[in-house]
């Protein structure tokens, strides 16, 4: 196989695995007969290895990485339950809007749509002190960005409330 | 583990008997000794007839290697060689045992015909 079609193949890998493999596997081609079979094969694997990535190996990616702390349930919990207050407060709108032509407004009796949201609201402060008190001394940096984010998420959560004086 | 239904190349279509099990097949040829991966598609085809294309062979060092079942060496030039590791002899002894225990009974069956 010609060397620059053995670069352009192991090209269709991911970028991580070009960096574990990709230099023995274009030997590999070069090696090869590289007919329409080898191309076929060599695209199919390309494709899984997309769909399906190889893990392990010097492929892991960092377990401290920002992407990699933000799929632990301590992290994107709390960012959920701000996104359902917010939800909640939508669909209270919506709801007062049709039944009642107007929106929200203050009440005595907040109602299930304010206890809820005070729920959620409040559920996540646990969450988030686990979160921050485990992350922290392990990942500062990525843990502090995912705080901020679930610092936006209380924020926006919250904003409603503040400006719409519920 | 990938599917091993693309495993081999066009030339061993139409063999009925071909057999395709790219990790196995791995972990048998690296049995003899470690190997890079030229060799090892030269070892396999010796074996069983069967030549896994580059792509079907890496899927299976890739993921032999994320099980720790084979391990690399250190490359020579570009080529990197691999060994099978204790685990991967466990392995590859259990899953014979598994395929003698088959293969009996197959031709147990096929005897009573």
């Amino acid at each position: 196989m010609s060397p620059r079609l053995a670069r352009l193949l192991t090209r269709l890998y991911p970028r991580l695995w070009q960096e574990r493999y990709g230099d023995e596997f274009e030997a590999l081609l070069l090696d090869g007969r590289g007919g329409p079979g080898t191309l076929a094969n060599v695209i199919c694997s390309a494709l899984c290895e997309h769909l399906t990535p190889t893990q392990g190996g010097d492929m892991n990616r960092d377990p401290n990485s920002f992407s990699a702390i933000l799929k632990h349930p301590s992290a994107f919990l709390p960012l959920a339950m701000s996104v359902a207050a917010l939800a909640v407060i939508g669909v209270a709108a919506t709801y007062s809007i049709f039944h009642y032509g107007h929106g929200l407004v203050r009440e005595p009796d907040e109602g299930t749509a304010a206890h809820l949201w005070q729920l959620l609201m409040a559920g996540q402060l646990p969450v988030l002190a686990f979160f921050a008190i485990k992350w922290l001394p392990r990942a500062p940096r990525p843990t502090l960005c995912v705080l901020v984010l679930q610092a936006g998420g209380v924020l926006a959560a919250m904003a409603p409330v503040y400006f719409l004086h519920l | 583990m990938r599917s091993t239904r693309n495993v081999v190349t066009a030339e061993n279509d139409g063999n009925p008997g071909h057999f395709s099990d790219p990790p196995l097949l791995v972990l048998a040829s690296l049995a003899s000794g470690p190997k890079h991966g030229h060799a090892m598609i030269e070892d396999i085809v010796n074996i069983c007839g069967t030549r896994l294309g580059p792509g079907t062979l890496y899927g299976a060092i890739a993921r032999l290697e994320q099980q720790g079942w084979i391990e690399p060496l250190a490359p020579e030039e570009r080529r990197r060689p691999y060994r099978i590791t204790a685990d991967g002899l466990r392995v590859l002894r259990a899953k014979l045992t598994t395929l003698q225990q088959f293969t009996k009974a197959g031709w147990k069956r096929l005897e009573a015909l």
